[in-house]
């Protein structure tokens, strides 16, 4: 006899409960209640269990347990799974097209012309000497050490997956700004992927997609990466002058016009510090995601926390902080130009 | 005084809350704005406005906070809609407007000026100028000597290439009303322009746009808390309390007549030697027997009659209009004018 016989009892459910009794693998409890003899002890208050799926399966075998829930949840992820890649390979085959295309272009052009040019990219964004200097030093250093080509697979990595966050993540946003229903709609979902563990990504990713292929770690930086340049899009259009927008209002713009002359303009303060913390994000994950797969620093720290290599594993740890500290730099180096330009 | 009604209001409500139709239903049948508040959970915004605005004049809406006269600018380019009413512009319903016709009246007919000046801070002063003509779809190169010319006209010349945030709140303003301008359109809006200004500098600008007026003979629309900048520019002058009309008119005639105690309290503080003007107390005719001390001008304020005489009141002076003389001007009536009047209703009430 269990805890919760009387509920089903109560119930008039006792046939449909004794229907479910099955003579399968014993629990522990049971086995040990029957070397006991089967008698029953007396349960005080203090030890009553929590009404639960497990509880209530003991009162009555009908009822499922809670292993069956998550069982029940996998086999039906495993169901649609077929369908579902049916849709999802497709639309998501230029990702990998995309990640294997920069990753090969990266690589295999040489480093006399590969690091110049991002020289180039930096003075170019953040007019700074001192900047670019500390880059070179920077790319020096790790191509000396022959970390070069770990550093580029990862760079390669997030400028590809940085770059499909703002082309996405933007409209989402201004999308968002102009709907409250929308907004409402958006905000648990961005919510969840913010605050989801960065692991929980890639298990039902590694069902979808086989290992081999690049979009896998791809859409995993990009579900993690891309909230925030969506909620500070989203914020710094909400956040536009009012007057200005009546002014806007006032001289007759169509919506279009308002959102081009105006409310992108005077957001992009904000919209690009969500790219920056999308481009950390990226880098975060691009870690993380070597677990499947991702080239790059995050392979070497993995080999050293498989391997025990500490050596390893703290130099390519410092190389993620020196393209942290690049990244970072350059990109609020240009923000700041843009706050600069438009301080009210 | 014989323009022709450029805009015309009538029967104009604004009633702000979930329901408005309920709420009009309630006001019309008489339910005043703090029960209106307090019973059914609406805002009375404007209520049962009638303003006629004559072409080439000034009319000045004056207002305390509150009182919804940034409401109703607001609604004769429909940034705000009206619960019931008419808004008639050039003798077409406004409100009959497609988003089409309402685009191309707010483009090439209205412009407006802020009292925060919302001028686009990533343009540089020659593109704020500009916005009407660029949204208008026209390039920089074409509008550029228009932007110019005006940018001058408002004492900008030179600036044209720095930001608004270099400039004085003044100065942005002056680029305010430059975009007004070189819109071109004939009616001009202005919410509280001069507000946040300092009084110095808002004394200027009245006098630039009275200037400007003088050249241009715009529609213009002007809205202010602050009495004698509306007795400066005002050609029709329209008091809002709570919503409503409480005295539209000549603002000379206001001063002299006024019909309700608020606007005595209003009015009580005011220089009335300067506002005055020997128009509003001179009496019509001109008995020739009479010995003149001398002639003046019917624009003329009290306080010009006033230096001229000495302080003599014994004196009456002869009233001029463009060289005609139209009326006598009495010292003895000129100085009871300067003595706040009661309200007509207070009249009214001591002589019943």
């Amino acid at each position: 006899m269990a805890t919760y016989d009387f509920v089903f009892s109560s119930l008039g459910l006792d046939d449909w409960c004794s229907a479910g009794k099955s003579d399968g693998p014993m629990s522990m409890a049971d086995l040990l209640s029957k070397a006991n003899g089967g008698k029953q002890e007396d349960t005080s208050i203090w030890d009553l269990p929590f009404p639960s799926m497990d509880a209530l399966n003991e009162a009555c075998p009908a009822f499922p347990q809670s292993r069956e829930l998550t069982k029940g949840l996998e086999q039906g992820f495993l169901d649609i799974k077929d369908s579902l890649s049916v849709v999802l390979d497709p639309i998501t085959q230029p990702l990998s097209w995309a990640l294997d295309g920069t990753l090969y272009a990266m690589l295999s052009a040489p480093w006399w012309i590969v690091i110049p040019l991002l020289l180039a990219v930096v003075l170019v964004v953040s007019k700074s000497w001192k900047l670019v200097t500390f880059v070179a030093i920077s790319f020096f250093t790790l191509a000396f050490i022959d970390y070069y080509e770990y550093a580029m697979q990862t760079l390669a990595i997030i400028f590809v997956c940085a770059f499909i966050c703002v082309l996405l993540g933007v409209p989402i946003g201004i999308a968002m700004s102009r709907s409250d229903t929308l907004q409402r709609m958006t905000i648990p979902i961005l919510d969840m992927l913010q605050t989801l563990p960065p692991f929980v990504y890639l298990i039902p990713l590694i069902f979808l997609f086989s290992v081999t292929e690049s979009k896998l770690y791809g859409i995993a930086i990009i579900l993690y990466a891309i909230v925030p340049v969506i909620r500070l899009t989203n914020l710094g259009i909400r956040l536009v002058d009012k007057d200005v927008i009546e002014a806007a209002d006032a001289f007759g713009m169509t919506p279009r016009q308002k959102l081009f002359k105006v409310q992108i303009p005077l957001a992009l303060p904000n919209i690009m510090a969500g790219v920056n913390q999308t481009i950390m994000m990226s880098l975060a994950m691009v870690v993380i995601a070597s677990l499947v797969s991702a080239p790059g620093l995050g392979v070497l720290v993995l080999r050293g926390i498989r391997n025990l290599e500490l050596g390893v594993g703290l130099v390519s740890g410092l190389g993620i902080v020196a393209l942290a500290v690049i990244l970072d730099r350059v990109t609020k180096a240009s923000l700041a130009r843009i706050n600069a330009a438009q301080k009210q | 005084m014989a323009n022709d009604i450029k805009i015309s209001i009538k029967n104009l409500y604004k009633i702000f809350g979930p329901t408005p139709d309920v709420g009009l239903e309630y006001v019309k049948r008489g339910m005043d704005k703090n029960d209106l508040l307090e019973k059914q959970n609406h805002v009375l915004g404007l209520k049962d406005i009638n303003v006629d605005m004559r072409e080439g004049e000034i009319t000045v809406i004056m207002g305390l906070s509150g009182s919804g006269k940034s409401t109703l600018i607001r609604h004769l380019n429909r940034l705000i809609e009206p619960t019931a009413g008419e808004i008639r512009f050039d003798g077409e319903d406004v409100l009959d407007y497609g988003e089409e016709d309402l685009r191309k009246l707010r483009r090439e007919r209205m412009s407006m000026v802020f009292q925060k000046f919302a001028l686009l801070p990533h343009r540089t002063v020659l593109e704020n100028a500009g916005m009407a003509m660029d949204v208008r779809g026209f390039k920089t190169a074409d509008f550029e000597s228009e932007a110019r010319k005006w940018l001058a006209r408002v004492g900008l010349e030179g600036n044209e290439n720095q930001y608004p945030h270099q400039l004085s709140g003044g100065m942005q303003q002056r680029v305010g009303i430059a975009r007004a301008l070189v819109s071109n359109a004939p009616v001009m809006l202005m919410d509280e322009a001069f507000s946040a200004l300092d009084p110095l500098i808002r004394s200027d600008m009245q006098d630039l746009l009275l200037e400007l007026q003088e050249e241009l003979q715009k529609t213009i629309v002007f809205i202010t808390h602050d009495l004698d900048e509306a007795l400066k520019l005002a050609d029709h002058l329209v008091i809002l309390k709570d919503g409503e009309v409480v005295q539209q008119g000549d603002p000379q005639d206001i001063l002299l007549n006024p019909n309700d105690p608020y606007i005595v309290d209003f009015i009580s503080d005011i220089n009335r030697a300067r506002v005055l003007r020997t128009r509003s107390v001179m009496t019509e005719g001109v008995d020739d027997s009479l010995q003149f001390a001398g002639d003046v001008s019917d624009q003329d304020n009290l306080e010009t009659v006033l230096s001229r005489s000495g302080g003599d009141t014994s004196l009456t002076f002869r009233v001029m209009r463009e060289n005609e003389p139209v009326g006598t001007l009495d010292m003895k009536a000129l100085t009871r004018a300067l003595v706040p009047t009661e309200a007509s209703s207070e009249r009214e009430k001591r002589s019943a």
